[in-house]
């Protein structure tokens, strides 16, 4: 078992679950089906083509930077022709960094690796117009879930947003990971992908469990100056 | 010798003249002493350091040979009612240091070394700008002041290396004035004449008495260049 990690920053992100029609709404966090049609497409897998070896894969997702989320009120026209295509509302998650991790079998995520150092498709943070603003792949760790394998990772926030919370010598993030069978207090929700087929995308029901982790802020303060009264040892005048 | 503690009100604006001025603080303190007269040039020194502990919490040290009188800086940064001064002996202190004893100290100084950029170029007095050196350079010096910075736990480091000791650097300021007797001219190159140029830091930490006439030495005579503008000062509390 080793586990695959993906680092997603960019400036905008999107990643829907319930997205349907003219309102595409995001998700707090990459979902299952986002990433692994991300490592698909950089495999170079047809929509078509069978996906269950990855939809197999153990996934785990860790929020470095939450980010903010925004919203676009969008009325394109068809490039050629001019006709207005339906108004649609278009949320985005601006300025988040994640890290998500996939764990199985070591020959998969071995070639899975290899897919995503160089991609047949580029790889795009949940919507088409959102590229990474940093590498995606942050290696291999051998012999480890993913739960473990995010739990030790280091703090990927932009600098700015550490030293914001400079005050915090640690930092908890959410961790958000596939729920083991038997877990009673999981959330659900519809982002494992059955297929990508265009003409039939289907998606199953997937069990999440949250975690906090516990991460050292880089750019914490040091500590602070300890009090010192010369005078308390010397007598009166 | 005697150690003067004098608390600032910080509500006042002679305080802020005086705080924001190593010049006209060095003028104030001097001003203390009535018995020495700007003239005299063996007299012995007199050192002082201010420390702000929190915004309305800031006290002026002086170490000197003479009981200084600040009724002066009282009615430009002081309380009305209250004496704001209390002047100690520091004699019977000084005397009973004594080898292996571990104190606590706080020392305000302006880390410098001497550096030329290029072969041939004399060298200039430069100043340490990172806590790490500044750090580096107390130590260095250490031994001639007679004290030994004390080594921290091994489990307790937080760096692999340049955090050996139990030693912070903080409250770091760089600041930069004018000498009063001449006036601020711009040269041809834009610099100016007579500009002081000052970087200080602050070293807590604790220590162990080695050599308890250096550390006697280095406690009234102080420590590093720029004694006149607040630097140099050492004083010990106790360990806890």
């Amino acid at each position: 078992m080793s586990a695959l990690m993906l680092q997603l920053a960019g400036p905008l992100q999107a990643w829907g679950s319930a997205a349907r029609f003219a309102r595409r709404t995001t998700e707090n966090a990459p979902t299952k089906s986002g990433v692994i049609g991300l490592l698909a497409a950089a495999q170079g897998r047809d929509r078509t083509q069978d996906l269950s070896d990855l939809t197999a894969l153990d996934f785990g997702v860790r929020i470095d930077q939450p980010g903010t989320r925004v919203r676009d009120y969008q009325t394109a026209h068809h490039l050629d022709t001019d006709r207005s295509m339906p108004v649609s509302e278009r949320f985005y998650l601006a300025d988040a960094v994640f890290v998500a991790a996939v764990a199985g079998d070591d020959a998969l995520i071995d070639r899975l690796h290899e897919a995503v150092r160089a991609p047949v498709y580029l790889p795009y943070l949940g919507r088409r117009s959102c590229p990474p603003a940093r590498p995606v792949d942050l290696g291999l760790r051998s012999g480890t879930g993913v739960h473990e394998a995010l739990e030790s990772e280091e703090w990927r926030a932009s600098t700015w947003y550490q030293r914001r919370l400079r005050r915090e010598a640690a930092v908890s993030l959410p961790l958000l990971v596939d729920a083991v069978a038997g877990d009673t207090r999981a959330d659900s929700r519809r982002d494992t992908p059955l297929s990508f087929d265009p003409l039939h995308r289907r998606y199953a029901l997937r069990g999440v469990r949250t975690h906090t982790v516990e991460v050292a802020n880089p750019w914490a303060r040091g500590p602070a100056a300890p009090e010192h009264d010369p005078t308390s040892l010397l007598g009166g005048d | 010798m005697h150690l003067t503690r004098f608390r600032l009100n910080t509500a006042r604006s002679g305080a802020r003249r005086l705080l924001s001025s190593p010049r006209t603080m060095h003028a104030a303190v001097m001003n203390a002493f009535p018995d020495v007269l700007p003239t005299d040039t063996d007299t012995p020194r007199v050192l002082w350091r201010v420390d702000r502990n929190a915004k309305a919490e800031v006290f002026l040290y002086i170490v000197s040979p003479a009981k200084p009188d600040l009724t002066h800086v009282v009615e430009q940064a002081g309380w009305k009612e209250r004496p704001n001064w209390q002047t100690y002996d520091y004699g019977p202190f000084l005397e009973r240091l004594a080898e292996g004893h571990t104190w606590a100290f706080r020392l305000t100084a302006n880390p410098v070394h001497s550096i030329r950029r290029k072969d041939g170029e004399p060298t200039k007095v430069t100043a340490h700008v990172t806590p790490r050196h500044q750090a580096q350079w107390l130590l260095q010096r250490q031994e001639a002041a007679g004290f030994r910075v004390l080594e921290k736990p091994e489990d307790q480091r937080l760096l692999p290396e340049g955090d050996e000791h139990e030693l912070l650097v903080h409250d770091r300021r760089s600041n930069a004035f004018d000498k009063p007797e001449h006036q601020p001219a711009a040269t041809a190159n834009g610099k100016r004449k007579n500009r002081v140029s000052l970087v200080t830091a602050t070293f807590d930490g604790r220590l162990e008495v080695v050599d308890p006439e250096a550390l006697r030495r280095t406690l009234t005579r102080g420590l590093g260049r720029a004694k006149a503008y607040g630097c140099g000062l050492m004083t010990l509390a106790p360990a806890e």
